[in-house]
């Protein structure tokens, strides 16, 4: 990644007397695909609008290229956002709304009309100049936001859970498309969003939020794979948590058994928390197996079974596309660089 | 489609004909050729020709649209920023401005006026038409701002944000987007604005002072001498309206789609007119203080030849700044809330409640020469002992008017009992007063009419029961007059200068004073004690009683003038044929009204709510 746009250091934010934001620290780089994400209520969308300037920090800096612009107004910053329910001008048609920007900065008729174009033909709205907004489907009135947003040129598109309004199917494609207009446009997006799975398809960089502090800074990959702790590992996939101690180095202890891993840089004898992905599990003979167990319930999840297998001491999640009849004896088994060692949670 | 029964649409028929018909006779009427409002003896322009000459009700018009335009537009922004930015705000703040907001709306409009007249005049006010403008800019904020913020809320608070966010100034989010979108509400509460202050009343009466008068002031004071000019004025504003709801219905939803694209041109336009109005009505403010010598005269309403005062502005090179009461007790109010005059015209009884309480000033008699040319009859009286605060105005006594083809001569003699003969039962009319009717009363029963015995007045009360009871009077106000020259009824209760008019229009009418003694009245002159401009007070007054004056006066509003030589000449001429003209004050059971004690006058108002509760 080249260079760092957009620093956050040190934000916090309080309504009232809620803390909302407790010192967010956060790079942003040019050409990012970030995304924030975290369950409502985390501060992602706050952390949002500090960056769009529709709210102020109680205190700390926002940087845009090292310069500090946290007391900027909105309409100073060289940002653009795309809103929740799109925020489009329903008393303007789809071509006034795409130019308002435009408008404002009193460009040339003919320039507006040349970009207004261009935008449409790339969010696919071709010949839609005239049509009132507020006629349009969810999916239309979203890409007319986009267009509106980026018609201006921004060196920042900012995202407020986008797809929230629009049903699965047009969801999945607007991911789609999101990523590729962000290639096309080579800016940087910020994108809020809940939903995990949006998070990990289209971002470069997902920052996972709680409780309006960061908990993980990662490559998708990173995040799902090496959860940080109990938190991002719920939320990202589905997940067996179990608590445990790292002996040392590359060996840790949960369930009575002591298994290999590939984690170190933990304290000897710490407690830590370990993740078993559920795809990560197999089902083998008992015998084959340190872990072993009941199958309670096996239900058909379409590519695979998710199968509940009960052992002494918890209840393991496990999704294999091989079968398993409930009251069978199985053995579960994984590899070493299945087992994800975490910090416990509170721990730090 | 499914046939509406007969009943629903008469009921659909009837609903309309209860909310129109009024305005239907109203502007029928506009159209008479005489002054009844009653009854229709021609057809004519004749009231259009007289309110188009009216300068009183071409200024009232004047002040009414233009109060009305500006308070519009400081009300609708005022109001609309008000809505926006309480939209933004915490639910508590909102709750309560919202509740706070609904309070004027709720309240009683008397107590609104009350309440702005007091603020107006412990503040030092000049009250007139900044006053008004004020109060009318206050009262309607309130419902523009109920009108704009339900349309503010419904808007996706992101609006401004993604206004702004696209590099609007805050400034031009609100207009550019937030305006535009709440454009209905905005209209609505311009529209309710306009009407709300175009048509008031009440607030206006108690807030304005100076002369400035609105169009419901003015045909407030007109109607005590009801004629078709009010109905001409009435007709023309329902036109206009007419005209501007067909419009706005029509031409509105077709701009609606347009409005993005009006020209430029034409919204200058706008604003320039806006502008222009705002300065008129500033100049307007401004206007009347430029003079130097000003003399602020309270009168009785319709109680005053109008061009008479022209006369003495331009004779005295000065302004009048005339205003008009309702009753003696209104021009009290106004005088104890602070308002000042400099002369005032009230009736003999409040003249010595004011000398009692200090508000007047003595009289210097020598500045008022004419005062040779008084009638010896009416000076001295008991309310001011050797005049020396007031100079006699117009004099009468209160008498009963009876239509000549029904009413038996010889049934006259039975003087006030006149009123409880049953051969003219449910043919009557009593003045709607309580000191004259018990006046009535006590004097049918040989006593005072300014009683306190108890058990006198009670008697009293019990005469006015059983002429009630056995008569089936109608109480009715100014629209007596109107009624007996329509001939609807064969006797009613009147002062003689009403009586005087009421016969000229219908000569089949006569009045008499009854035998057992009645109320002889005067009206006077008199200086305020902090009237400054004494010298003009005086040859204000001096004026009034100049023959020549008293002669227009007396012609034109048919009371009996206090200057000899006019009344002398109004028996010889125009009142020549005139009973009621004449003021016959030898009768020793005569009297006139004296100061009230309040615990009296709240016996007998008492007295008077139980005669009329039926």
């Amino acid at each position: 990644m080249s260079n760092k746009l957009i620093e956050l250091k040190d934000l916090t934010k309080n309504f009232d007397d809620q803390q909302v934001l407790r010192g967010i620290n956060l790079d942003i780089y040019e050409n990012e695909f970030l995304t924030l994400l975290g369950p409502s209520g985390c501060g992602k969308t706050t952390t949002l609008r500090i960056i769009a300037g529709f709210e102020e920090p109680s205190s700390g800096e926002v940087l845009f290229n090292g310069i500090e612009i946290s007391k900027l107004p909105p309409y100073k910053r060289e940002i653009n956002t795309v809103f929740q329910k799109y925020a489009l001008f329903p008393h303007l048609n789809v071509a006034d709304n795409i130019a308002f920007g435009l408008n404002l900065k009193k460009v040339d008729k003919s320039v507006i009309a040349q970009k207004v174009e261009r935008m449409l033909k790339m969010v696919g709205l071709e010949g839609f100049e005239k049509r009132d907004v507020t006629l349009l489907s969810g999916g239309q009135q979203q890409r007319v936001a986009i267009a509106r947003a980026l018609v201006n040129e921004p060196k920042v598109l900012l995202l407020d859970e986008p797809l929230g309004a629009l049903d699965a199917k047009i969801r999945k494609q607007m991911q789609f498309e999101l990523k590729k207009i962000q290639q096309e446009v080579g800016i940087t997006f910020i994108y809020v969003t809940h939903d995990q799975e949006e998070a990990l398809t289209m971002s470069d960089t997902v920052v996972v939020m709680n409780n309006g502090e960061i908990q993980q800074i990662g490559s998708p990959i990173d995040i799902y794979n090496e959860p940080e702790n109990r938190f991002v590992a719920n939320f990202i996939g589905e997940s067996n948590i179990i608590e445990g101690v790292m002996v040392k180095d590359f060996l840790v202890e949960f369930d009575g058994f002591r298994f290999e891993c590939v984690d170190k840089g933990f304290e000897e004898m710490e407690e830590i928390e370990v993740v078993l992905r559920p795809e990560d599990l197999d089902i083998v003979a008992p015998e084959d197996a340190k872990l072993t167990g009941v199958v309670q319930n096996t239900t058909f999840k379409g590519v695979h079974y998710e199968i509940l297998v009960k052992t002494d001491l918890r209840i393991y999640k496990v999704q294999t596309t091989d079968y398993a009849e409930p009251g069978r004896k199985v053995g579960l088994s994984f590899e070493p660089e299945d087992v994800h060692v975490m910090y416990k949670m509170g721990a730090y | 489609m499914k046939k509406k029964s007969f009943f629903s649409r008469f009921y659909v028929v009837l609903c309309l004909a209860f909310f129109y018909l009024p305005i239907l006779v109203t502007m029928i009427f506009s159209f008479n050729s005489s002054k009844s409002l009653t009854r229709m003896t021609g057809v004519s322009l004749r009231w259009y020709s007289e309110l188009i000459n009216n300068v009183e009700v071409a200024r009232a018009v004047y002040v009414s649209l233009s109060i009305a335009i500006l308070a519009t537009v400081i009300s609708t922004v005022l109001g609309t920023i008000t809505a926006i930015g309480l939209s933004s705000h915490r639910k508590i703040v909102k709750d309560i401005v919202l509740n706070v907001n609904n309070i004027p709306i709720l309240n009683p409009e008397i107590v609104t006026a009350i309440g702005l007249m007091l603020l107006f005049s412990s503040a030092g006010f000049r009250k007139g038409y900044l006053t008004m403008l004020l109060a009318h800019i206050a009262f309607c904020t309130p419902y523009v701002i109920t009108s704009v913020y339900p349309k503010v809320r419904s808007l996706d608070p992101n609006l401004a944000n993604a206004a702004m966010d696209l590099g609007a100034t805050p400034f031009e989010a609100l207009t550019k987007v937030i305006v535009p979108m709440i454009k209905e509400g905005v209209f609505a509460g311009a529209l309710l604005a306009f009407t709300m202050s175009f048509d008031d009343f009440v607030i206006s009466y108690f807030v304005t002072g100076n002369g400035v008068k609105n169009i419901s002031i003015v045909v407030y004071n007109m109607t005590k001498r009801i004629n078709p000019t009010i109905n001409a004025l009435s007709t023309i504003v329902i036109v206009v309206i007419i005209v501007v709801l067909v419009s706005v219905n029509v031409f509105l939803p077709k701009l609606e789609k347009r409005t993005d694209h009006i020209h430029p041109r034409v919204r200058r336009g706008v604003t320039i007119f806006l502008v222009a109005a705002l300065c008129l009505g500033l100049i307007r403010c401004g206007s009347i203080s430029s003079q130097n010598h000003v003399l602020k005269v309270y009168n009785a309403g319709e109680y005053i030849d109008l061009s008479l005062l022209d006369k003495f502005q331009e004779e005295y090179n000065c302004t009048v700044v005339y205003e008009t009461f309702e009753s003696n007790e209104m021009m009290y109010t106004k005088l104890a809330s602070g308002e000042s005059y400099d002369v005032l015209i009230p009736s003999d009884y409040m003249i010595e409640r004011l000398i009692k309480e200090d508000y007047l000033q003595p009289l210097d008699w020598d500045l008022i020469p004419n005062a040779s040319g008084l009638m010896e009859e009416v000076m001295d009286k008991s309310y001011d002992p050797g005049n020396k605060y007031s100079c006699p105005y117009f004099w009468g006594s209160v008498g009963i008017l009876y239509d000549r083809n029904i009413v038996d001569q010889a049934d006259l003699s039975e003087g006030w009992e006149l009123l409880k003969d049953p051969k003219y039962k449910g043919d009557l009319y009593m003045y709607d007063s309580e000191r004259d009717s018990f006046m009535i009363a006590l004097k049918a029963l040989g006593y005072s009419m300014n009683t306190v015995n108890e058990d006198e007045i009670r008697e009293a009360y019990e005469w006015l029961v059983e002429q009630r009871d056995t008569m089936d009077p109608i109480y009715a106000g100014d629209d007596i007059m109107d009624n007996m020259i329509s001939g609807n009824k064969a006797i009613a209760v009147v002062y003689s200068g009403d009586a005087s008019y009421t016969i000229s229009e219908n000569p089949d009418m006569d009045y008499f004073t009854p035998n057992q003694g009645t109320n002889i009245w005067y009206d006077a002159m008199v200086m305020t004690r902090d009237c400054s401009e004494t010298d003009l007070a005086h040859a204000f007054i001096n004026f009034m009683i100049d023959p020549e004056s008293a002669i227009a006066n007396t012609e034109e509003i048919g009371y009996t003038s206090t200057v000899k030589s006019a009344y002398d000449a109004m028996l010889d001429g125009t009142y020549a044929e005139i009973s009621s003209y004449l003021v016959d004050d030898s009768d020793p059971r005569n009297e006139i009204f004296g100061y009230q004690d309040p615990k009296i006058k709240q016996k007998y108002a008492e007295l008077w709510t139980k005669v009329k509760a039926q």
